[in-house]
């Protein structure tokens, strides 16, 4: 017998991680394309460990709501937006891995303030915010597939 | 007549909210709730990491400049509200008598007011020293509450 305050809590949780996760990575994205361009880039980037924090809360509370109920995701049958948002999660990681492999990373740690940042670095911001939104989108496409909408 | 049964009246005949609350289809309910989620993680997002620097958050971050996030926050904060109103109007009876409601309703005015006090106070703060004042790190302590308080009563709600 689950308490009747345990899936919202997990929910609150997963909401908090995710809302501190987009905070973070919206701002550096729209800085990266020029918004609040008097912040050097350097100390706003120093904000992303914040970002891993809330990933990994989301991801934790993820997992348990995944186990507390099972099948709303993994069917059967397989919830599409459940694979989706997967596969969207994966694609970050890869664009993820591309900004830090690539010295990207850091060539923006030295763009300060008032300056631009490259084009390449701005392709990647751009991929990052359009993935995250599509994560967002198949999140409630994923309720709404299990009826919960 | 009282002004709930007045809009509840409206929303229940509209066709508009009628065809919301009936489409099964994905572009109907659950596309203006991807709006509403999508409006509030950035807005909430942007507003509490705002309110972490002003609370002693990468102090190496010049304040000021911050205030430039605020035109995107704005556009964020309406789509959620819009979004929200639609929501609520689609399901106005059972949604305005949640104990949740009211709750969530007066964290997202105290969370909105304090977000413009202090849009107005950021672009003030000398980006030399990026100091403080205590008073502003309460403002900015009781909108990170407000702003996770609202995200809770909103997942509440839906289990009551």
């Amino acid at each position: 017998m689950k308490a009747w305050w345990l899936v919202p809590f997990c929910k609150t949780l997963h909401y908090f991680g995710i809302t501190v996760l987009v905070g973070v990575v919206g701002l550096v994205d729209l800085r990266i394309f020029g918004v609040a361009k008097g912040l050097p880039l350097r100390p706003l980037q120093r904000l992303m460990p914040w970002a891993v924090v809330s990933f990994l809360i989301a991801a934790a509370s993820g997992y348990a709501l995944l186990r507390i109920s099972p099948a709303s995701a993994l069917g059967p049958p397989l919830n599409i937006a459940f694979a989706a948002k997967i596969v969207w999660l994966v694609l970050i990681g890869l664009n993820d891995v591309l900004y830090f492999a690539t010295g990207l990373k850091r060539q923006v740690d030295g763009v300060g303030a008032g300056q631009s940042t490259s084009a390449s670095a701005k392709i990647v911001a751009a991929v990052s915010i359009i993935l995250w939104v599509g994560v967002v989108y198949w999140s409630r496409v994923l309720t709404f597939l299990a009826g919960a909408i | 007549m009282h002004i709930v049964e007045i809009l509840q009246r409206w929303t229940e005949s509209n066709a508009f909210f009628t065809w919301l609350r009936e489409s099964p289809s994905v572009w109907a309910y659950p596309f203006v709730f991807f709006v509403h989620t999508l409006g509030l993680v950035f807005t909430a997002g942007a507003s509490v990491v705002i309110d972490a620097r002003l609370l002693g958050a990468a102090r190496r971050l010049p304040i000021a400049p911050l205030a430039r996030f605020y035109g995107a926050i704005w556009i964020g904060l309406a789509c959620t509200v819009l979004s929200g109103a639609v929501m609520l109007g689609s399901d106005l009876e059972t949604r305005i008598k949640n104990p949740f409601f009211p709750v969530k309703m007066l964290f997202v005015v105290v969370a909105i007011v304090l977000t413009a006090l202090l849009r107005s106070r950021i672009s003030s703060v000398d980006s030399a020293e990026s100091t403080v004042s205590p008073p502003m790190r309460a403002l900015a302590a009781v909108s990170l509450l407000c702003w996770l308080g609202a995200i809770a009563s909103g997942k509440f709600a839906a289990y009551f």
